[in-house]
């Protein structure tokens, strides 16, 4: 079974994914800051994270470096409700980019397409 | 106003500085490639420094890692020039671990892990440049080259006899420039189009699209496989993919070769002093349309005593102190003393080295405060000069300042 960290500030956002997820026949595990999410990278068996960018504390754009450096090869979606950090350099070391929506068909093609 | 003079504002320069340089040891022990004594007054850096500034560039980073105070060091005493309040800097740039616990693992690596420092000048082009060559080079002229190709990455390629290439990078080109193959040290170099007997081989030095250098650092960093290195790993895989070009560094109007040397061995180092030396020095340091910038030490001038002294061929810093001696061929640092009767041929003395009365010495680097006592000899046994220094494999001897030299 794959194991996907979802890391999002905002409760309701990261129970609708961790459900929808885990009806997928993944194990979800979560986190609600950047901080929480590197040291789950230390110790989680992880295949994919699913990270948002406007956090408060470190921002998700501080954490990917910090994430792939730990892991090398680790899988990471940035999932943000902005289309403006598209153009940040630092973005464009995720293996995707998806805008935040209630319908999540297109994150859920996303982790399809990265987890096999 | 030209293309690259436009883009000039879009720019930002790299120089990659970090390496360990292991083939200069016994040099670089306890310094930065980059930062070692050429020429007497200069450090290596100092002619990709001043090619920089000849090019109207004022806004660079330098890379450095091992051996970094001495390269502060030097950049503090000799390139605090710049004016950052308008927008001109040179920055010392060491491995800062904020986002990765690690040393650079190559050049490559060296730009993924100051992607914000990219972020925050969002370059529209990215110069990188090497810290360990001496040439004179105008970059804006390859900025144009670049820009009028729309390539990119454009690698700069001097001009190689074909028979001397094969222990270089070597960019395979067709008639257009545009690379088509990149061979790292072919026992067969391909010709240039319409000059078969020579090929072009890599400088190190790279002009990319900044999106397209975010996105192949990237790529690189995710790769297990990979050196992180932009001749052996970068350049190689966007050949044939990405619109790759070689800039030949060649004068523009009778194609002949410009001078280009990497100081990567010791035996380079060497020979590539005796390019600075003679009425037609191959590496003419009294260039007033190019000038190189370099120490200037406050020590008075340098001083002749005596009247039978012979010195040809020689570049003699300020502060020197020559007694009746000969010197040819050789290039002596500030506050070289030299005494009585001592014999210098090819030598490559640096700061305050002092020659006893009577010494002689022939094809040999000294480093700074080196005394050699009167009567000793350099050069002339190379079984007693192995026991003792660095023997190089064209028999160069290379003193280093922590070994104690006595006559019998």
């Amino acid at each position: 079974m794959k194991n996907i960290l979802v890391v999002d500030d905002d409760d309701a956002i990261r129970m609708l994914i961790e459900m929808e997820l885990a009806e997928e026949g993944y194990q979800v595990l979560t986190a609600s800051n950047a901080q929480d999410a590197l040291k789950m990278v230390q110790t989680e068996d992880l295949d994919l994270v699913i990270l948002d960018i406007r956090m408060p504390g470190m921002d998700g754009l501080e954490a990917l470096p910090r994430i792939l450096g730990l892991k090398e090869g680790l899988k990471v979606i940035l999932n943000t409700a902005y289309s403006q950090y598209q153009e940040s350099f630092m973005s464009w070391a995720a293996d995707a980019y998806v805008i935040k929506s209630a319908d999540l068909t297109e994150l859920k093609s996303k982790v399809k397409e990265l987890l096999t | 106003m030209t293309p690259a003079m436009k883009q000039l504002k879009g720019l930002t320069t790299i120089i990659m500085a970090g390496g360990r340089g292991e083939r200069l040891f016994p040099l670089t022990r306890d310094k930065a490639k980059p930062a070692i004594i050429f020429g007497g007054t200069y450090r290596i850096i100092d002619f990709t420094l001043s090619n920089c500034l000849n090019s109207g560039i004022r806004n660079i980073y330098v890379l450095s890692q091992y051996g970094s105070f001495s390269l502060d060091i030097h950049l503090r005493l000799t390139w605090d020039i710049l004016r950052p309040d308008l927008g001109e800097f040179i920055y010392s740039v060491p491995p800062q671990q904020i986002t990765v616990n690690r040393w650079y693992r190559g050049t490559a690596d060296s730009i993924y892990q100051n992607l914000n420092l990219l972020e925050y000048e969002r370059p529209r082009q990215v110069l990188i440049l090497s810290g360990d060559h001496v040439y004179k080079m105008d970059y804006l002229t390859m900025l144009d080259f670049h820009l009028a190709k729309d390539a990119d990455l454009t690698v700069a390629a001097v001009p190689a006899p074909r028979r001397e290439a094969s222990a270089f990078g070597i960019l395979h080109v067709d008639a257009d420039n545009r690379v088509i193959d990149f061979l790292e040290k072919p026992a067969e170099p391909p010709g240039m189009p319409g000059n078969p007997d020579y090929s072009l081989v890599s400088m190190g030095v790279y002009i990319f699209k900044a999106k397209t250098l975010v996105q192949e650092v990237i790529a690189d960093a995710k790769n297990p496989d990979s050196n992180h290195d932009f001749g052996r790993n970068i350049i190689p895989q966007m050949v044939g993919k990405k619109k790759v070009f070689a800039y030949p560094f060649q004068d523009q109007e009778t194609g002949e070769p410009s001078y280009w040397r990497d100081i990567g061995r010791l035996d380079a180092y060497f020979t590539a002093h005796q390019d600075l030396l003679g009425p037609q020095a191959t590496f003419n340091l009294f260039d007033a349309d190019w000038p190189l910038r370099g120490y200037v030490v406050p020590t008075p001038p340098a001083m002749f005593t005596g009247r039978r002294f012979e010195v040809g061929d020689s570049l003699i810093a300020e502060g020197c102190v020559l007694e009746d001696a000969k010197v040819v061929n050789s290039v002596l640092s500030p506050g070289v003393k030299v005494g009585a009767g001592a014999v210098l041929e090819a030598a490559v003395l640096w700061d305050k080295v002092s020659i006893g009365a009577g010494a002689r010495i022939r094809r040999a680097v000294i480093e700074d405060g080196v005394v050699v006592p009167p009567g000793f000899t350099i050069g002339y046994d190379s079984e007693a000069d192995a026991q003792l220094f660095t023997l190089t494999e064209e028999g160069v001897v290379v003193v280093p300042n922590n070994v104690r030299l006595e006559v019998d």
